[in-house]
């Protein structure tokens, strides 16, 4: 998706594409930040985190600068106690290392409510909900009390086992979240399947094509059409 | 008659070169681009079709990459897509050479050759590069341009060998139109060639390279290319007064000076009394001739019908044989694809070699016929042939050699001799029109053959498709039987009578 955007629409397209889509994200977060009252608490797993990663607390998010661009991302998300029955409004959050979401009487979680949560290595969970993408997904699997902890994600592609992850020709597998793998194109490649490769040199094809249909025109107008006679 | 005028048999001038070189070139150019399509198959049919998963594992993400094309479910029905867009094709064209022969003896030749070459490269533009740039993909917009395709590509043949039929005469005719009509062949190695060159930019860039470089072709035509030696006051061999521009060159020029049709002439006047009588006034304007009256042409219903049988035959070895050799050897696609071209290789020589004897004969159809009868058994062989790379290719290009060679003598050589035919009397511009006719009733044959050889393959086989080759190939005989008779019966007439005179 990245690959194609990059390749194929304009600058300024681009430019607008991201400002909405970092308005868009930002107010996403800032619900999810702000959707369950209070603060995250002192001593839970994600204060603990946030606090070893330098990150900000605002609301139930910890919040941190991204490394290459200034815009603050969610890092770790605390829903506990929450009252939530559902749990397929997070995408704001996929940026998160961790996320609580204990004491809560959410009945189950669907499949693709975590897909692209890469850097999600540590969720809480009420003990009745499976992992999400299941066991094999995470390293590490344990019931603490009355949650479930999923740490550790297992990397979908590197796996041997009960799929096959091969991607097509021309991409690279990459992790997507617990369960999920991502097709990207491998490098130099972009395009629907990824079956282009490279930039079309067009200057250089179309140049010397033009260069040399004029002249050739040129010759022969003045070698044979010249002297013809006008009809 | 001014001396520079029919005396000198042989002087072929620089004109005469630019006019094979850019004639044949023209017809390269729209082979290329029509051999680009069937070597894009395989990649239109993936970019028209979401990724194919097993039923269990869940869709590769992410889905704009892997799954958001689905104008076809799976490769299977866009390959029946593309071979009926191949079929569409075929008849358009057909019906498209009977119009466009028509009407290239109307218009300037080089106007219509110019038309046919940039439109078509046109419409290529739209249906590979534009829709895949703007995202288009529906089946009705892709028949519709096909069709059009079709109608515009037409117009170039017919064109190009009535061009062809001006500039050179008959004598020699037979040889050097083999030579030109290897144009079909150097377009497919052409089109191979540009297209595995940029298809790794994307198919879109394989059709945009190869109608750019089509649309060059028809600028350079339409600036360079003299229709006749008429326009440059030229006037050579058996020119018989048909160049479509009126020159005062002619006018003072008799009417039968064509010494080497002669026999022709007799036997013409013997058996057709009806058509017009040399002591007509003479053409000021050579008027085009009707669609009726041309397919009444003595020996156009016949090479037509012939023809059709012929390239039937001939495409479906073009159409079929890497299918064929990958399927039935187990050969990979790429050493079927490289064997193939022994086929094209044959069918030049074949063409350049027959029209040279037919040229020393005098005579076409005996030599037609003795390469269709040998044709025959050379098919059963092929049929036959051994599990061997080495093998297959020598009985390959026997077979191009036999098939290829006598096909395409018919479609430039003869369609060029019947347009130009004595019977015409010079008055009437017919090249185009003859030209068109038997080009067009071939291509009925051939888009009719497309679908019975994949129909004999699925119900009956390989073997039965070689068998069925054969009928067509006697078929074709027999269409020419009354012609050998008419010719065979003229040569004795003529040894005859130089007894008579010794």
């Amino acid at each position: 998706m990245k690959a194609g955007s990059r390749q194929l629409k304009p600058v300024v397209l681009v430019l607008v594409f991201n400002i909405c889509f970092y308005a868009i994200c930002q107010t996403a977060e800032l619900q999810l930040c702000k959707m369950c009252t209070g603060t995250v608490l002192n001593g839970t797993a994600v204060a603990q985190f946030c606090s070893s990663s330098a990150g900000r607390i605002d609301g139930r998010c910890c919040l941190k600068n991204g490394t290459t661009d200034d815009h603050e991302r969610i890092i770790g998300l605390d829903l506990s106690n929450c009252s939530l029955t559902r749990v397929d409004y997070l995408q704001g959050a996929s940026t998160s290392s961790i996320i609580d979401l204990s004491l809560n009487p959410i009945a189950n979680i669907s499949d693709s409510a975590f897909q692209g949560f890469i850097d999600l290595n540590y969720l809480i969970l009420p003990a009745g909900l499976v992992c999400p993408g299941g066991n094999t997904s995470w390293q590490k699997v344990e019931v603490k009390k009355e949650n479930r902890l999923c740490e550790g994600q297992n990397n979908m592609c590197n796996q041997t086992g009960h799929m096959s992850m091969d991607c097509p020709e021309n991409s690279i597998c990459a992790p997507y979240g617990p369960g999920f793998f991502e097709c990207s194109c491998a490098d130099n490649y972009h395009g629907y399947k990824c079956l282009r490769q490279g930039e079309f040199p067009a200057l250089q094809v179309f140049g010397p094509l033009g260069a040399s249909t004029i002249v050739i025109s040129f010759l022969l107008w003045v070698t044979q059409r010249r002297k013809a006679k006008s009809l | 008659m001014p001396p520079s005028c029919c005396g000198c048999l042989s002087q072929y001038t620089h004109h005469h070169l630019v006019a094979f070189l850019l004639t044949f070139f023209s017809y390269v150019l729209l082979h290329a681009s029509r051999k680009t399509f069937s070597n894009v198959k395989v990649s239109i049919s993936a970019q028209w079709t979401p990724s194919v998963q097993n039923d269990s594992a869940p869709a590769f993400s992410p889905e704009e990459i892997w799954e958001s094309n689905c104008l076809f479910a799976d490769e299977k029905q866009a390959t029946l897509f593309l071979g009926a867009l191949d079929s569409i094709f075929l008849f358009s064209y057909a019906v498209g050479l009977y119009l466009s022969g028509v009407i290239g003896d109307r218009v300037n030749l080089r106007y219509v050759l110019c038309f046919g070459l940039c439109g078509s490269a046109a419409v290529e533009f739209v249906f590979g590069t534009l829709t895949e740039w703007l995202h288009i993909y529906n089946i009705y917009l892709y028949c519709g341009l096909w069709v059009l395709n079709g109608l515009l590509q037409s117009a170039v043949w017919p064109c190009v060998v009535a061009v062809m039929g001006n500039w050179f005469g008959k004598t020699g005719r037979g040889f050097i139109f083999g030579l030109w009509s290897a144009c079909a062949s150097v377009g497919n190695i052409l089109g191979a060639f540009l297209a595995s060159s940029v298809l790794k930019y994307g198919y879109e860039y394989a059709f945009l390279v190869t109608s750019v470089v089509q649309f060059a072709g028809g600028v350079v035509v339409f600036f360079g290319l003299l229709t006749s030696p008429k326009e440059v006051g030229l006037c050579l061999e058996s020119d018989t007064g048909l160049c479509p521009v009126e020159t005062d060159t002619d006018s003072h020029r008799p009417l039968m000076s064509d010494e080497e049709d002669e026999v022709e002439v007799e036997v013409y006047d013997r058996r057709h009394q009806s058509i017009q009588h040399p002591e007509e006034p003479l053409a000021e304007s050579p008027k085009a001739i009707g669609f009726l009256q041309a397919f009444c042409l003595p020996g156009v219903l016949p090479y037509s019908l012939a023809y059709a049988c012929l390239k039937l035959v001939n495409y479906s070895f073009f159409f079929w044989l890497p299918f064929y050799l990958s399927n039935n050897y187990g050969w990979k696609e790429a050493e079927a694809d490289r064997l193939s071209v022994w086929y094209d290789v044959g069918g030049i020589i074949g063409g350049t070699v027959q029209g040279l004897i037919s040229d020393v004969m005098g005579k076409r159809s005996p030599v037609l016929a003795l390469s269709l009868a040998l044709a025959m058994g050379a098919l059963v062989g092929y049929s036959r042939s051994p599990n061997d790379q080495i093998i297959n290719a020598v009985l390959l290009a026997t077979t191009g050699f036999l098939i290829g060679g006598p096909s395409n003598m018919i479609s430039s050589a003869i369609s060029a001799d019947l347009g130009r035919q004595e019977a015409l009397r010079g008055s009437q511009e017919a090249l185009a029109t003859v030209t068109g006719i038997v080009d067009g009733t071939g291509s009925i044959g051939a888009a009719a053959g497309q679908y019975l050889v994949s129909l004999i393959e699925s119900k009956l086989g390989w073997m039965c498709v070689f068998y069925f080759f054969v009928v067509m190939t006697g078929g074709s005989i027999v269409f020419i039987v009354p012609l050998i008779l008419r010719e065979v019966r003229a040569m004795w007439r003529e040894r005859q009578t130089l007894r008579h005179q010794l």
